[in-house]
């Protein structure tokens, strides 16, 4: 390659590449439509039944629920394989009363992979 | 790993975006192989050859691509969710990937040199090659009418592949044919399978944004709907050259309009690409009949974008949160939670307070004004009267200096953090790193403008860096649900995008077409004109 063209590539490269990295990353697709329980909502325990419908078909096999309890622990929820194909279905039993976070992470049939947190509090019955 | 995670948004839509470039290209090229080159009357086998090797080349870059994908994917998805590896493997994407790799890998074995059989048994590797990408698409993930869905976005992207991606070869081709008239033959022959990859496309196209967008008022109310206007916007100017060049190969001796047919092929590769970029940023994002709530009103849009004056004063560092970046991580911290969802890795969003806004308005108001003299300069400079105007580009040095001092407000020399001690933050390197490239720009340009540089390549580096800048500002894309803010502001960056494109692409045209071309002429009046543009643009930016 002659030593002008080369220096040409060299800056288009250099360009290009710089500005890939100021691009702002993006995100996937499936987004959760409803919840049960609701965004920071109160549900009455002690046992909770969890159901999240998302936008698209879900991999429930590859998708995860976990419950993060108001002492600080980590508790995965079985997910339920009797539900429709954007939902996933759990239940969540013996909550004492206090705040918890539902930590989803889905794989969309697609391929992309998304996760949000759902913050709820758990009362008295 | 962690970096990984960190990084993981922007690999999956680089992927994708690689994916679908290579993916057209070889598609594209074994489509031209067989239905352009393989028909003509003509000795062709040293053009064949030609054909070959790239479509080799980019089946290659198409395995590649996809064993990247493949393997960051498998890697979050089996860290993010503590997978066992076997379980990974069984995922969709896994099949669709190896499907593509296994496809991509048997176009390299039917393209090795030696071979002189026929060329019809690659359109089968190229059929797997469309069905793998259509695989991780959204039609794979809808609820109804997935087998539609699927068929037309198989549809679409075959199109897509058959026109945008055989459009390189046709340049080969011109360039390799061994007389005007073949190459003029092959020409007129490619525009009549464009014309029909053309509308197969838009019919396709059309009927999947009656399913993903669904109303007018989710085309400007939602990311996805503005998305798809934007591709539909770069398609009609892509049209607007297809027919420039269906014209050329009617008319005329062949040999004046080779070089002619050449340059606009250039430019309809570039911003080809550019909108197979924009359907990579797409497949990121929710379709616009999914989200139904939070959408942008007309009135809304109409409020943010009236013109207004702009903004000359500028709140004081002190008026600024501490640590931008440190109030953002906390933010998300403490639990500013909602339905959003995001990628793993990804950080929560938190509103900008009105001093950051008014700080960032007033960033964009004066490069606005700075842009806007460049543009009315460089008018000026093309009617041939104001010598001096030539000098314009000086202008990206104030650019320079502007993000150089209020890009990072925390850092030296305004803010309390030392000059060193921004060298250890990427994001605030990147952005001094930009401002270096502002003043290469400048530099460029400004010899090329004052006839230092009279002709080769760097003449092409300022309209190859504009139109560069105009796809990245479409292929990133924002959130996952309907932050209003964030539309509003994708809003007002997607013209400053198309105007950079039309830019850089018609100031490449007026510097590679013949002289005797007359589009060339309109051409040097409209990337002025397109800066100019950028600049008002600038001056009317808005974020509250």
């Amino acid at each position: 390659m002659q030593p002008g063209r080369r220096r040409f590539c060299a800056l288009v490269l250099f360009a290009v590449a710089a500005a890939f990295f100021i691009v702002a990353p993006a995100a996937a697709h499936a987004v959760l439509l409803e919840s049960t329980p609701p965004l920071n909502s109160s549900v009455s325990g002690p046992n909770v039944p969890v159901k999240l419908r998302f936008n698209v078909r879900i991999d429930a096999l590859r998708s995860r629920l976990t419950l993060l309890c108001p002492d600080g622990s980590a508790q995965a929820l079985e997910i339920s394989k009797e539900t429709r194909a954007d939902t996933l279905a759990a239940a969540a039993t013996g909550l004492a009363a206090g705040a918890y976070r539902l930590r989803w992470q889905v794989l969309a049939s697609d391929g992309h992979i998304t996760r949000g947190e759902i913050p709820f509090t758990v009362t008295p019955s | 790993m962690a970096r990984l995670l960190q990084v993981f948004g922007f690999l999956s839509v680089l992927f994708r975006g690689a994916t679908l470039t290579f993916q057209s290209l070889a598609v594209g090229g074994i489509v031209f192989l067989i239905f352009i080159v393989r028909r003509s009357q003509e000795d062709s086998a040293q053009l064949q050859q030609a054909c070959l090797r790239w479509i080799r080349r980019s089946a290659l870059a198409l395995a590649v691509m996809q064993i990247s994908y493949v393997l960051a994917n498998s890697l979050i998805l089996r860290e993010s969710a503590e997978m066992p590896l076997r379980q990974v493997l069984g995922a969709n994407f896994v099949l669709a990937g190896l499907i593509g790799i296994v496809a991509a890998f048997t176009v390299v074995v039917l393209t090795v040199p030696m071979r002189s059989t026929g060329y019809a048994a690659l359109l089968l590797p190229a059929a797997a090659i469309i069905a793998s990408s259509v695989m991780t698409s959204h039609s794979m993930a809808r609820l109804g009418y997935r087998a539609p869905l699927v068929a037309f976005t198989a549809l679409h992207q075959a199109a897509t592949a058959t026109w945008l991606g055989g459009l390189p070869y046709l340049l080969i081709a011109i360039r390799r044919a061994q007389s005007p008239e073949f190459a003029r033959q092959l020409g007129a022959r490619f525009s009549q399978l464009a014309l029909a990859s053309v509308a197969v496309l838009a019919s396709a196209g059309l009927l999947l944004s009656f399913a993903y967008v669904g109303s007018l008022q989710a085309v400007y109310g939602t990311s996805y709907g503005a998305m798809v206007a934007t591709k539909v916007l770069l398609f009609v100017l892509l049209l607007f050259l297809g027919a420039l060049n269906f014209q050329l190969v009617r008319r005329g001796p062949a040999s004046s309009i080779l070089a002619s047919l050449k340059r606009f092929g250039e430019a309809e590769i570039g911003i080809g690409i550019t909108v197979i970029l924009t359907a990579a940023s797409l497949t990121s994002l929710p379709p616009a009949a999914d989200l139904a709530r939070d959408r942008v009103s007309a009135r809304e849009i109409f409020a943010r974008m009236s013109p207004r004056a702009p903004r000359f004063a500028s709140p004081t560092v002190q008026d600024l949160p501490e640590d931008i970046y440190a109030a953002q991580k906390k933010a998300f911290e403490v639990g500013s939670l909602s339905t959003e969802s995001y990628v793993p890795g990804q950080t929560g969003t938190r509103l900008n307070t009105p001093a950051e806004k008014a700080w960032s308005e007033y960033n964009h108001h004066w490069a606005g004004i700075i842009v806007l003299s460049m543009g009315l300069l460089a008018l000026l400079a093309q009617a041939g009267r104001f010598s001096w105007a030539r000098n314009w580009p000086l202008a990206f040095f104030g650019l320079s200096a502007f993000l150089f001092l209020r890009s990072d407000p925390e850092t030296w020399p305004l803010g309390p953090v030392g000059f060193w001690a921004t060298l250890a933050d990427p994001e605030i390197l990147l952005h001094r790193f930009f401002a270096l490239l502002v003043i290469a720009l400048a530099v460029f340009e400004w010899r090329v403008q004052t006839g230092r540089v009279a002709s080769g390549r760097a003449r092409l580096v300022f309209p190859a860096l504009i139109a560069v800048s105009g796809a990245l500002l479409l292929t990133h894309s924002h959130s996952l649900g309907n932050l209003k803010e964030e539309l509003l502001a994708e809003l007002s960056h997607i013209p400053l995008a198309i105007l950079a494109v039309t830019a850089g692409w018609s100031r490449w045209l007026e510097l590679r077409l013949p002289s005797e071309n007359q589009t060339r002429n309109i051409m040097g009046r409209l990337w002025p004109l397109c800066i100019a543009l950028i600049g008002v643009v600038l001056l009317n930016y808005r974020e509250m």
